[in-house]
């Protein structure tokens, strides 16, 4: 009860700060998404149509996503220094799998039958790919964002260890503190509210994409 | 048709801009030209006077800052300031700087402490070692007011003859430090305590309060000495160090942004050590955030105008 308490002081005194970290804290995880979609996306279509690559892709992305979160950003900090940008490579490193997952099942688990009405009709490739394979697909890849996404919240949290500010960092001064309960409360409760709300969104946003109603 | 090939734009666009922004993302700061790092230690005083620096540069400057947080040790500090990590340490600590970084005998005098320290500092490295805020975190020996004043206290020497029916409490670490620790204290008051009880620094206080304890070795910054109505007994026979709090720059950055040395000055001598106990009891205490700590100081003293 004490430490209910507690939390709701200190989101009064320090709401505006709770804010701004939630907002960078977003943004990193959102960074990192977009930028291993702009690669993975088409590379799970490259890598649908080119059989042979995508033992080779998913092996490296296998190995990446099983690195320890802490480990890889390690090593990245020892490249790229302290701050924002560490985080987000590694969170780029870390969406790449279930990006390219599921933009692989989802191209190749269209039906042969569209495709094959597609081409009669006189498509081009480019065509089937816009009109066909990728709105059939559309709401796998969306899945795989999603899933993306969420890790990437959670991983953002480790990311004040290399100076990136976020949520992370009122966990960790919580842990600092002597009497920190309610402090780590404050962190750790808008980090898990944040990945539920983003997985609502992109859950929506996957069914107003989808070309089935 | 059309509405693919605006989606083709919007994403060529998007592309385009990742590329130009290329180091620093929109929203995010970064490592741009234009931002100071700011390097703070990992307790509650570092952290308010570094988002005061941020807050001052970010508010009467065209620069940017970043605050690298949860450095662990005065010598990473260091390390993170030669690697160019950080441009301005926020708190640096004469008489730590002065026997670690420097490797030189301790110095009791604070002026010549001071004196050396932005000498060497200067000559070594070409940082700026500034003048102190104006308190020093060092140790302190405290007893409750009602006590101090019940059997008339005021100095360390007050306590030679009586010491042996004390209860003293202290932080771990300090009973075997070498040059300022117990056995050299014993040695320069004479003061032998019977009852010493080595044990984490925060539960001392509540054992003050509680009078489970008589006198505690304390941190003179702490904000709990305030909050608990402690007294701190005057070191009489100036045995320990000066640890005067002062910000370090690199002399990069102040070259960079002559601007920048206007701004730290504004805070040199400016906190007290009774003002920074109760900023740091807003943090330890009251579960206010540095940053929110920070802010209201400098609104309260008309430094945004």
């Amino acid at each position: 009860m004490e430490t209910l308490e507690q939390l709701l002081t200190y989101y009064s005194q320090n709401w505006p700060y709770v804010l701004t970290e939630f907002y960078r804290h977003f943004l990193m995880s959102a960074y990192g998404v977009l930028f291993a979609a702009m690669a993975a996306i088409p590379l799970g279509i490259l890598i649908a149509r080119k059989h042979r690559l995508s033992g080779w892709v998913f092996s490296i992305a296998n190995v990446i996503q099983t690195t320890p979160a802490l480990a890889m950003l390690a090593l990245l900090m020892l490249v790229m220094g302290l701050g924002a940008n560490t985080v987000i490579l590694s969170l780029f490193l870390y969406s790449l799998l279930p990006i390219l997952r599921n933009t692989y099942v989802g191209i190749t688990g269209v039906e042969h039958a569209y495709l094959e009405s597609g081409k009669a009709m006189g498509m081009t490739k480019m065509q089937l790919l816009r009109m066909v394979e990728l709105p059939l697909s559309l709401s796998v890849i969306m899945a795989g964002l999603r899933t993306a996404l969420v890790v990437a919240i959670g991983v953002t949290a480790i990311g004040t260890f290399v100076g990136s500010g976020g949520l992370g960092d009122i966990i960790v001064r919580g842990t600092n503190v002597s009497n920190g309960t309610a402090i780590i409360l404050a962190g750790a409760i808008p980090t898990a509210l944040m990945a539920v709300m983003a997985d609502l969104l992109l859950g929506w946003l996957e069914r107003r994409l989808s070309p089935v109603k | 048709m059309r509405r693919k090939s605006k989606y083709m734009k919007i994403s060529a666009l998007l592309l385009c801009a990742v590329l130009l922004t290329g180091c620093s993302l929109p929203g995010l700061g970064g490592a741009s030209d234009k931002t100071v790092k700011i390097g703070a230690q990992s307790f509650s005083e570092s952290e308010i006077l570094a988002n005061m620096i941020a807050q001052l540069i970010e508010r009467n400057t065209d620069q940017e800052t970043v605050i690298i947080k949860n450095l662990g040790t005065n010598f990473v500090q260091q390390k993170a300031m030669e690697g160019g990590d950080i441009d301005i340490a926020a708190t640096r600590y004469t008489g730590t700087d002065l026997t670690s970084v420097l490797g030189q005998e301790v110095e009791k005098d604070p002026e010549k402490a001071m004196d050396i320290v932005q000498r060497e500092f200067k000559k070594q490295f070409g940082y700026k070692f500034f003048d102190s805020y104006g308190f020093d975190n060092t140790y302190a020996f405290t007893v409750t007011e009602e006590f101090a004043r019940e059997n008339n206290y005021k100095k360390i020497s007050d306590l030679a003859g009586e010491a042996e029916t004390l209860r003293l409490g202290i932080d771990s670490s300090w009973l075997k430090r070498k040059g300022d620790g117990y056995e050299a204290f014993v040695k320069a008051y004479g003061i032998n305590f019977d009852h010493v009880f080595p044990m984490q620094i925060g539960l001392v206080y509540d054992a003050l309060k509680s009078d489970k304890m008589d006198i505690a070795l304390a941190y003179s910054s702490d904000g709990r000495i305030q909050a608990n109505n402690l007294y701190l007994l005057e070191d009489d026979k100036r045995f320990f160090p000066p640890y005067d709090c002062s910000p370090v720059a690199t002399g990069e950055v102040l070259k960079k942004f002559p601007e920048i040395e206007e701004q730290l000055e504004k805070l040199v001598g400016k906190i007290d050590t009774k003002k920074i106990q109760e900023l740091n009891y807003e943090v330890d205490g009251k579960l206010k955030e540095p940053s929110v700590v920070a802010a209201e100081f400098l609104k309260e003293n008309n430094y945004f105008e």
